[in-house]
């Protein structure tokens, strides 16, 4: 089961481009999102995270991101609509400031989350953790924690997906359409999912011992990863991105 | 063995004994334990035997990875594994651990197969070489660029053994390297340890339940009881005392059983033992050919076995009631189209209990979750217990059916047996009370501590525990995941005698399982799978005499079934249809007169 934090295979500059780099590009659009005011300027970024997308041969993954990400930030919008009293009342409880206020949270949100999450699809793991030991001087023990943990996230939702089957081919009404039921089902699974998650990452920092996890250093990668022009055509619209963040 | 040969033992364990911390008693006790280079040995052993610790003990996990009270000396190729770090150890033992999952670091094959390399320092000009090499080996040069997500369980073991292969140790361990695979799969994993021990001299150690896989691939065979070692010798030497053996829990192939059986009738000689179904047959054939008649034999009709009626035939209550559960044209398919099933009909009525067989991918699990609802076809139609499963939700079909599933942590998470137990049958509106009260009853019976956190247990007992919880409700149909895999023999015993008496309740049972031992002693009729369809459905002995089906599906047949179309073609009609071990004997002692 392909999941979104999958490596998606392929060959563009994004590709081929220093992880470092990808990191660096991400963060880039992150501190734009920050930066920004506008909502132009804001939605100007989501078209450009789903125009590298659609460079990069992701596209329907980055729309279906999106989509995720925005059922989040309508979310957050009705929350700040409740929480922000100020302005002149539009409609029941909403104002135009909560709902200004609103928009402009959800749109960060979104434009935040999407270019990490669309990094990790482009970028191998492993050459995540090997070029941030190597360029970054990460201490490797850090960078294997990390990127373990990650590569464990749809390893664990799987899991997890199988426990609620198992649960309810039992009989426990995991497919009622209440929500906060299934919610409230799914609350007690999460012991078994914890106890089998612990063993197995115990299992697999004994693997990576018995392979020599220890006297890893940062000459020890096969790969290397050097920059090049490739990266320099990648950080450039990082930068022009945060230009273009603090200016509007 | 290694004992009396002139060769130095290149591990040796002297009077080894290790206790978890936490844990009450030794996981391995007292154990001495000499391996000689180039030595295969396979390991076997009851449920909690210490076969895991065995493996920790050898690859240096233990004591320094797992924390615990250590006695006696093991040394692993000239070190004393206490004196030097776990990472000494690795550079000459490689180790392969029980779940294949947990045992990738990385996302990628090559990465997989880069990182022992790189962390022992092998020069960067050599890796390639040493990947090409080590992947050709285990017959995967092809997935060097697959992501490990997209193989199958079979190709992840052999990149496993490959990755650990790379380093070029000097002893490999592997912790039950077949348990989730097919019979296929399981057969390769096993030839390309032989390549190794043979081509490359490595030694292998390998915890294995398949015993026909040990007596066909291993050099020396170590059976362990409560952390000792019970027996060790040739796979001959060890299974020759196969009723030693069961009474430990441990299985014998069945044409052990047969040589063994013979012996102990005075028909065989001593040293007569047979590991394989052509040894087997010999071993007959000579047998009768020295003391029978063979002409008489040749004009015998086939043996009528006791009870008369063959096994599998259906009683009388199968046939008279209506189906519990039917199968019209069924279709699904997975979003993606990976795996799917296509016209599938088949019924199931009270009392019988149907195994359905057939190689991973085949559609095996597919097909049982049409059955508890899980899954919904997307053309034709389930109906269970008269509910159509497209309109049901599956919560309500579980007021009919139950699910053991393969893997029986998925099942468990209440806080102590009898709660886990009891919640089965909360779920079907039974009160509190009464629940906790059948299911005290019910967790007595099979003998589990009450008061116990399940996951506190070994897997064999958590198998139990998931089992107990599916038995306790009485269901009108009972579905069956590989529910035998990973289990000893005796718990194997006690999950299929609880699959009997549910069916002699007229409880309908389906079972998928790839141990084609136990379809031929307990399967009433067999569904054969391949691609997603039902090749077959009739009889076990029907099917299993059918070879050109049993190859299109990849299934072997059970070995007293191989044995017996030997024995009818080569000595007497009179083996026609034999399907169990005493029978086979019983025929040769009515030849021999």
């Amino acid at each position: 089961m392909a999941s979104v934090l999958d490596y998606s295979e392929g060959t563009t500059l994004l590709h081929r481009a220093n992880p470092v780099t990808k990191v660096v590009l991400a963060v880039c659009v992150c501190v734009a999102t920050f930066l920004a005011q506008g909502y132009g300027m804001l939605l100007g970024v989501l078209l450009f995270l789903v125009a590298l997308g659609a460079y990069a041969g992701i596209l329907r993954r980055t729309l279906a991101l999106l989509a995720g990400f925005l059922s989040l930030g309508a979310l957050m919008l009705l929350v700040q609509t409740v929480v922000v009293r100020s302005g002149t009342p539009l409609f029941l409880w909403v104002t135009d400031q909560g709902l200004d206020r609103g928009a402009r949270v959800a749109l960060r949100l979104v434009a935040f989350a999407l270019p990490l999450v669309m990094m990790l699809s482009l970028t191998r793991l492993t050459d995540l953790a090997n070029a941030t030991v190597e360029v970054l001087h990460v201490p490797y023990r850090y960078a294997f924690t990390i990127t373990t943990a990650l590569r464990f996230v749809p390893i664990f939702s799987q899991q997890m997906a199988k426990i609620v089957e198992a649960q309810t081919a039992r009989g426990v009404d995991f497919d009622t359409p209440n929500p906060l039921r299934r919610l409230r089902l799914m609350l007690p699974l999460a012991a078994p999912l914890l106890i089998s998650s612990v063993a197995r990452a115990d299992d697999t920092a004994l693997a990576a011992e018995e392979r020599g996890f220890y006297l890893r250093g940062r000459e020890s990668s096969y790969k290397r990863y050097p920059f090049s022009a490739v990266d320099l055509a990648c950080l450039l619209p990082g930068v022009a991105l945060v230009a273009l963040g603090a200016l509007f | 063995m290694s004992q009396q040969g002139p060769t130095n033992p290149l591990v040796s364990l002297d009077r080894v004994s290790f206790t978890y911390e936490g844990g009450g008693s030794p996981a391995v006790d007292d154990l001495c334990l000499d391996i000689a280079p180039g030595d295969f040995l396979g390991v076997i052993g009851p449920s909690g035997a210490g076969k895991t610790t065995l493996c920790s003990v050898l690859s240096g996990a233990v004591p320094h990875h797992f924390a615990g009270e250590f006695r006696g000396v093991a040394t692993v190729c000239g070190m004393d594994s206490c004196e030097v770090g776990l990472t000494d150890v690795s550079r000459k033992v490689g180790s392969v651990l029980q779940d294949i999952d947990a045992q990738m670091v990385a996302s990628s094959v090559e990465d997989e197969m880069l990182y022992g390399l790189e962390n022992f320092g092998v020069p960067h000009d050599q890796i390639p070489g040493r990947i090409g090499e080590a992947l050709a080996t285990c017959g995967i040069s092809g997935l060097l660029h697959r992501e490990v997500a997209t193989l199958s369980g079979g190709q992840k073991q052999k990149l496993a053994i490959a990755a650990i292969l790379a380093i070029r140790p000097s002893v490999m361990v592997l912790d039950e390297p077949t348990a989730a695979l097919d019979p296929a799969s399981s057969l390769m994993v096993f030839q390309t340890l032989r390549e190794l021990n043979r081509r490359e001299g490595i030694t292998v150690v390998v915890v294995e339940q398949k015993v026909a896989l040990l007596c066909e691939f291993c050099r020396h065979v170590a059976v362990l009881r409560e952390g000792r070692l019970a027996l060790l010798g040739t796979p001959r030497e060890v299974f020759s005392h196969s009723e030693e053996l069961r009474s430990m829990g441990v299985d014998s192939p069945r044409v052990t059983r047969v040589s063994n059986l013979l012996r102990s009738r005075g028909l065989a000689r001593e040293g007569d033992v047979s590991l394989t179904v052509g040894e087997a047959a010999a071993l007959v054939s000579r047998v009768v050919g020295e003391r029978g008649s063979l002409a008489w034999a040749a004009t015998r009709p086939p043996l009528r076995l006791e009870g008369g009626r063959r096994h599998g035939e259906p009683t009388a209550l199968e046939l008279a009631s209506d189906p519990m559960l039917t199968f019209d044209h069924v279709g699904f398919s997975y979003p993606g189209g990976t795996a799917s099933v296509e016209d599938v009909s088949l019924e199931l009525r009270p009392g019988e209990l149907v195994a359905v067989v057939g190689q991973n991918g085949a559609g095996k699990t597919t097909v049982t979750k049409l059955m508890n609802g899980l899954l919904k076809p997307s053309s034709g139609r389930v109906t269970i217990a008269g509910l159509d499963t497209s309109r049901a939700r599956t919560s309500q079909i579980a007021q009919h059916v139950s699910t053991l599933f393969q893997d029986p942590d998925r099942q468990i998470c209440k806080e102590t047996v009898v709660e886990e137990v009891a919640f089965s049958l909360q779920l079907l509106g039974t009160s509190d009370a009464e629940a906790l009260s059948r299911a005290r009853d019910c967790v007595e019976h099979f003998g589990l501590p009450a008061e116990a956190a399940p996951f506190s247990l070994g897997r064999g007992q958590r198998q139990i525990v998931a089992l107990a919880s599916v038995v306790v409700t009485n269901p009108e149909v009972l579905i069956l995941d590989e529910p035998t895999s990973g289990l000893d023999y005796r718990e194997c015993m006690t999950v299929m005698e609880a699959v009997e008496v549910a069916r002699s309740r007229g409880c309908a049972v389906a079972m998928v399982c790839h141990d084609m031992e136990v379809v031929s002693d307990f399967a009433t009729r067999v569904v054969v799978m391949a691609d997603g369809r039902v090749l077959a459905d009739g009889l076990p002995g029907e099917v299993f005499a059918d070879e050109g089906l049993l190859a299109r599906a990849c299934v072997a047949a059970p070995q007293v079934t191989q044995l017996a179309r030997r024995l009818s073609a080569d000595v007497s009609r009179g083996y026609e249809g034999v399907t169990e071990v005493h029978d086979i004997v019983a025929v040769t002692e009515g030849l021999v007169g």
